[in-house]
Formats: structure tokens, C-alpha cells, sequence
């Protein structure tokens, strides 16, 4: 019975759908299944296999998303259920926000779907987000990425004050930070001091990837 | 290339004999009733307590908690039927009016806004500067095939008043008509209109020839910028046209579907126009609908799909059947960067062909973009200029009557002669022949040879910049503009309206 679930929760995210995964996970915790492995062995698995079928060519970014919402709906159930202080295992945890002053989500919503397709854990704190809240949501979560975005040359300067802001925290050890947006550049991400810049959703994981220093 | 040389500003507009339809009159009909039933029961946001007030003056339904404006059909068309078809954006001198609708054809913007350029001399791509706006509007200045100009480039060694900077390079650096879409607050609106009122004497000359406008760009899916709209709202009072865009991202902001993109596009660019015209009648509006959609491979934000381009050129007719002129097409920035490359090539030509072919009073020409309006170099806009000399000729079409039949002709000429040497072969040479390339054409007929285009655009570039003397501001008016950018660099309450616009 339990493989049988944990791989209709597979399935559930392959097919992006939604209702599904919510159902499966609350049947799974009725069923008395240990939550960490409904999410191992039957949501990241399926997470996994998108990952594998868009770096195919063979699934598309809104099947992708759709796909990372369904595991989002079914880890909203089986999280809070988690005993002993258990954590799902992830490539690594990264806090996503924008910049105070900037209202722009599209592209770092974007990026946070590819995230969590690629097996991390996405804590988006939303957009014109203070660098005070980048900062608690950093230590809460013990988070090893902060990814910063910002649209307009007006605002991309809170990412140098966001990394200043790591630094005087004593975290800049713990994160990496990568930053993104339409005015950002390479040369840009280094002079302010960032770990890395990525133009696109997919360039935003290789990077993630990289600066975690996990395989891809 | 051909001899350049010195002249003063002027503008030129292209008039198409070719007519194409992309929606049939039923189409047209279904999609305004579709937006009026989208503005009626699902409305649209204003962030803005001033504008959520006006529309609940005249009666439309307001939820001043959700900040969402549903609007009646009749009450919507009642305000729509104040909006101009026909206006003037006026130049500093007559001749450089853009006359919205009198039939003179499609005019052209240097438009952007980017921020990040290719420097001339380096070839690094950087951070854009205000002097890199005074450049390119001096560059635009130059070429009559530009009718209207935005800053293109945004003034990041500026901050904040950034926009400001912008319109002051322009103004230092071209008579033509010029527009922000980027002063998003009403406080630094207010500077603009200074500015503006001291290059047109008064106030009064102001309203009589607006030689500023305002594009505002909606944010989908159906809402308003609150910084933007307050803005609109001053240049309004003024009597300075103001334009708003819609800038549907096809499965993203909008439906998947052009008809559904086109109703989200609709509905915004109309609820906001419905504002201007109750705060004052009469004032000029238009409407641009600019659809992107996404590289579904890898998240990137793509303007040059056939998708989006057809549904741009649609929305002249949407805009055109509710009264409203358009400004059109979006391309001119859609590829990758390399300069003069193919791709960019027939992007170009085939958006721009439909937007003239379907009547667009204005469309976004030559600029110099790259990579979706991220991007400026100044030679691309050579490059632009060329493929609208290509379509100014080949949509003149075929002129067809008993001169053109040239019965005569050929009956004279008879069998196996020649017409080079007829008098109305040189005669119609003068206008068959088309405009002057500058990019192909070396001008000197002996040893004629084929050069490198980018070569040449880097060459022309710098004529202009060392030759091209616009017809400056007097002293005095200068000084004034300068006074009040100046103000509001210093201008602590317009810092925290602009950091604090949500």
C-alpha cells in the first residue's frame, strides 16, 4: 500500500496536479505513513523525473511550475507532521526575495519553481522585501543561498546593501549569494561582491548548483 | 556610405498603400465585449486612494479595500468618447509635429529605456549614463525617420531622478517631440511639467503644443503602477498626452491566447485612459499592446515569437474600433546581441511591415535595441533605419493609371528597344529608386565596392556625433532646466515617494 502511495505522489507531480498531491499526502498521513518518506521516496522522486524531462526538452516551464506547486501543496501537509525535528532532505536551502523598492516577481518566481524542480528547498520571502527580512529569514531557515532580484538600475543597489548587510550579520559564511535582474551583469555581481550572477531560470540553478558545490 | 550632411532636424513619417486586417469585424466585436465584461466583473486595480475617489465620483463600482475599480460598460464608453482620434505631440518647431491621426502615416519612436548600453569606444557592455542619452538623442535628432523620442537609456549615475536627468539630456539634444515612461510619481510628474513649461514659454503654450507625453505602462494581469498613475494624473491636468501600454507576457501575465491577451490588454489601457478623460476631457491618449512570452526552455522573457508580434499589430484594430490611436510594435530589441545579425534582421522587417500594413499611428522604430529593450548600441540603429527604408518602399504598392499603363511608352518604344533613354524613365527613376541607404552605398559611382555594413554604421555613428549640432535650447531656458533637475536632486520628499512607491 505504501509504495503504491508514494508513487501515485510521484505521479501526482509529474502531472502538475495539484489536488492530487493534496489528497495523496493527507491519505498517506490518515494511512499512518511516515511523512519523510512520502517526500523522499514518492514527491522528490517525481520532482527529480521533471527535472530530468524539462532538461529534455521534453516538459515545459509551465508544466515545470505546475509541477513544483504540486509539491508545495503536498509538503504543506506532510511538513507540519514531521516528528522529532526530522528534515526532508534537500540539495540546499535558498532564501528568494526582491529588493526593497522593487515590485518585480515574474522572473524570481520563476526561478524559485526551477529551484525546487531541482531538489531545493525555496523559502521566497516576496518582493520589495527590506534587507532586515532577508536577514531573519536567513537564520531562521540556516539557509546556505540567498538569491536577490532586482529590476530597475534604482534598486540594484540594495543587493550591495543586502550583502553588506550578510556581512555585518557574521553570515556571509553560511550564504552564498547570487543576484539577478534586467540591469545586473556579471562584472556587476562581482564588483558588489556577490558569488554569482545568472541571467535566466536555467542559468539560476546551474548556478545554485555550483555555489553549493552539489553535482547537477 | 553615402556623404553625409549637416542638416536640421526633421521628420518623416511612412504612409502605407498596403492594408491588411489580422481581426475580421466580428472578432473585433467579440473582444471589446469580452474586455467590458473582464472591467465590469473582475475590474482593475488602482493603487492610488486620488484615483479610486474619481472613479467612484462618476459613479463607477469601487472597492476602496481591494483598491479594485469595476466599471460599467456604458460609463466606460461614455468616457472613451472624449478621447481623441486625432491630436498633435508636438515638436519644438511646427514642421516637427507627429499629427496623431491625420493620415500622414505611421510615425516612428527612438524608444528603450535600457539600461545597460555597448560603449562606442570600448565595446564593453556597461551601465547606462546620462551622457549616453545625450548621445543617442543627438543620433536621433539627426535622422528624420525618428519622429518622437523617449531617454533611451536610463541615467544610472543619476539615482532616483534618473528620469529627470533623461528628459533634460533630450531636451539639451533634439527638437523633436519627446516622452518618459519612466517618471513613475506624481512629485517628480511635477518637475517634468516645469521643465516642459519652461521650453514652451507658459503654461498656456504648454497645453496648446504638449512637447511632452507620457507612456504608462500597465502591470498585468489588470492593475495600475500607483507611482505611474498618480503621475498620469498630473501630466493629465496639464493637457500632456499620455499613452498607456499593456505588456501581456502570453501564458505568464495574460491567457495563452492572443484573444484572451488582447481583452487582459484592453481592459488596461482602457480603464486607465477612462481616468485622463474625467480629469480632462479631450486630452490625448493612445494605446500599445506589446506582448512578450517565455522561452518555455528556459525561463527567458521573449519579444520576437509570431505569436506576440500578431497580436501586437491586432491590437491597432482593437485600439482603432474604440476610438483610440496606437502606437505598435515592439521589436527592434527581440534578439540576442550581435550586431546586423539575421535574426534580428527579419524580426525586424516582419513586425514592422504588419504594424505599418495595419495603420498604426506610431510604432516603435529605429532605436538601436537588443536582447528585449535591455540593450542599446548606438550603430544598430543604422541597421533599424535600413529596414524601414525597405518597407517605406515596398508598402507604396503599385500605382496603377493611364501614366503608369504607359500605353504611350510602349507603343513608341515598340519591339527589342529601350526605355533608358525616354525621357520618363528618368523622370520616374527619381522616385522608384529608394531613399538613400546609408549602410550599402559608398555614393561614389567609380569603385564601387562592397564594405562591411558595421564598419560603415561605426563611421556614420561618429559623423554624427562630431558634426550634428541640434538647434540648442536659448541660454536662459537651458538654465532653467537645469535649475529645476537640480531641485529635485535635492528634493528629499520626491526620494522617499520614489523608494516608498509600492
Amino acid at each position: 500500500m505504501s509504495e503504491e502511495i508514494y508513487q501515485k505522489l510521484a505521479q501526482a507531480v509529474i502531472d502538475g496536479e495539484l489536488e492530487d498531491a493534496e489528497a495523496l499526502a493527507k491519505q498517506a498521513l490518515e494511512l499512518g505513513l511516515e511523512p519523510l518518506d512520502c517526500i523522499n521516496k514518492g514527491l522528490t522522486k517525481g520532482i527529480q523525473r521533471v527535472g530530468e524531462l524539462f532538461a529534455d526538452g521534453e516538459c515545459y516551464l509551465p508544466e515545470l511550475v505546475l509541477s513544483a506547486e504540486a509539491m508545495k501543496v503536498a509538503l504543506n501537509v506532510l511538513e507540519p507532521a514531521m516528528l522529532g525535528g526530522k528534515q526532508r532532505e534537500t540539495v540546499g536551502k535558498v532564501v528568494l526575495g526582491t529588493v526593497q523598492g522593487d515590485l518585480h516577481q515574474i522572473g524570481k518566481n520563476l526561478v524559485g519553481s526551477m529551484l525546487i524542480a531541482n531538489g531545493f528547498h525555496v523559502i521566497d520571502i516576496g518582493v520589495d522585501t527590506p534587507t532586515s527580512e532577508f536577514i531573519k529569514a536567513i537564520k531562521e531557515n540556516d539557509a546556505t543561498i540567498v538569491g536577490a532580484s532586482a529590476l530597475l538600475t534604482t534598486t540594484m543597489m540594495e543587493q550591495k546593501k543586502l550583502i553588506d548587510a550578510i556581512e555585518e550579520a557574521g553570515l556571509r559564511e553560511q550564504v552564498k549569494v547570487m543576484v539577478g535582474g534586467a540591469p545586473v551583469n556579471q562584472d556587476y555581481a562581482e564588483q558588489i561582491g556577490a558569488d554569482g550572477y545568472a541571467e535566466d531560470a536555467v542559468s539560476a540553478v546551474n548556478l545554485a548548483f555550483r555555489l553549493v558545490d552539489a553535482p547537477k | 556610405m553615402i556623404k553625409l550632411q549637416e542638416h536640421k532636424a526633421s521628420i518623416q513619417p511612412i504612409e502605407s498603400k498596403l492594408k491588411i486586417s489580422i481581426l475580421e469585424d466580428e472578432e473585433i466585436r467579440q473582444i471589446n465585449q469580452s474586455t467590458r465584461t473582464v472591467l465590469e466583473e473582475v475590474g482593475v486595480v488602482f493603487p492610488s486612494e486620488k484615483a479610486l475617489n474619481i472613479f467612484a465620483e462618476v459613479g463607477a463600482n469601487v472597492d476602496f479595500n481591494n483598491q479594485v475599480v469595476k466599471i460599467p460598460a456604458h460609463l466606460l464608453d461614455k468616457y472613451l468618447a472624449t478621447s481623441p482620434r486625432t491630436y498633435t505631440m508636438a515638436g519644438r518647431r511646427p514642421d516637427l509635429d507627429v499629427n496623431i491621426g491625420n493620415g500622414e502615416g505611421t510615425y516612428y519612436y527612438c524608444s528603450g529605456e535600457a539600461p545597460k548600453i555597448v560603449d562606442f569606444n570600448t565595446g564593453e557592455r556597461r551601465l547606462s549614463v546620462k551622457q549616453d542619452i545625450a548621445n543617442h538623442a543627438r543620433i536621433a535628432d539627426y535622422l528624420p525617420i525618428i519622429s518622437l523620442l523617449w531617454p533611451t537609456v536610463s541615467a544610472s549615475d543619476k539615482g532616483v531622478t534618473s528620469p529627470l536627468h533623461g528628459l533634460e539630456a533630450c531636451f539639451n539634444n533634439t527638437e523633436k517631440h519627446v516622452e518618459t515612461e519612466s517618471v513613475m510619481d506624481q512629485i517628480s510628474a511635477r518637475y517634468s511639467v516645469e521643465m516642459a513649461i519652461a521650453i514652451a514659454g507658459s503654461e498656456e503654450n504648454l497645453r496648446d503644443r504638449p512637447i511632452l507625453s507620457q507612456l504608462l505602462c500597465c502591470i498585468a494581469p489588470l492593475a495600475q503602477d500607483r507611482g505611474g498613475i498618480e503621475a498620469a494624473m498630473v501630466f493629465t491636468e496639464y493637457g500632456i498626452p499620455v499613452g498607456l501600454m499593456s505588456m501581456p507576457t502570453l501564458g505568464l501575465t495574460a491567457p495563452p491566447y492572443p484573444a484572451g491577451a488582447l481583452t487582459l490588454a484592453m481592459a488596461e489601457t482602457l480603464s486607465g485612459i477612462m481616468l485622463t478623460q474625467i480629469i480632462n476631457p479631450g486630452v490625448g491618449n493612445y494605446i500599445s499592446v506589446n506582448p512578450g512570452i517565455v522561452d518555455p526552455r528556459t525561463g527567458s522573457y521573449f519579444m520576437g515569437s509570431g505569436v506576440a508580434q500578431i497580436t501586437n499589430v491586432a491590437a491597432v484594430q482593437m485600439a482603432h474600433s474604440n476610438g483610440i490611436p496606437v502606437l505598435a510594435c515592439h521589436s527592434f530589441g527581440g534578439s540576442q546581441y550581435k550586431l546586423g545579425n539575421w535574426q534580428a534582421g527579419y524580426e525586424n522587417f516582419y513586425s514592422h511591415f504588419l504594424a505599418v500594413m495595419a495603420g498604426a499611428d506610431m510604432s516603435f522604430g529605429p532605436s538601436g535595441m537588443y536582447e528585449a529593450v535591455s540593450l542599446l548600441d548606438h550603430p544598430r540603429i543604422l541597421f533599424d533605419r535600413e529596414i524601414l527604408r525597405v518597407i517605406d518602399d515596398v508598402t507604396n504598392g503599385i500605382e496603377v493609371n493611364p501614366k503608369t499603363l504607359s500605353f504611350d511608352m510602349i507603343k513608341q518604344i515598340g519591339q527589342t528597344g529601350s526605355y533608358i533613354c525616354h525621357k520618363e524613365t528618368a523622370k520616374a527613376y527619381r522616385s522608384i529608386w529608394p531613399w538613400e541607404s546609408i549602410l550599402y552605398e559608398d555614393g561614389a559611382a567609380e569603385g564601387r565596392k562592397w564594405r562591411d555594413p558595421v564598419e560603415v554604421a561605426r563611421e556614420t555613428i561618429s559623423w554624427i556625433l562630431e558634426n550634428h549640432k541640434p538647434e540648442s535650447l536659448p541660454e536662459d531656458v537651458k538654465q532653467e532646466v537645469r535649475k529645476i533637475v537640480a531641485a529635485a536632486d535635492k528634493d528629499e520628499d520626491l526620494k522617499k515617494e520614489v523608494r516608498g512607491h509600492k
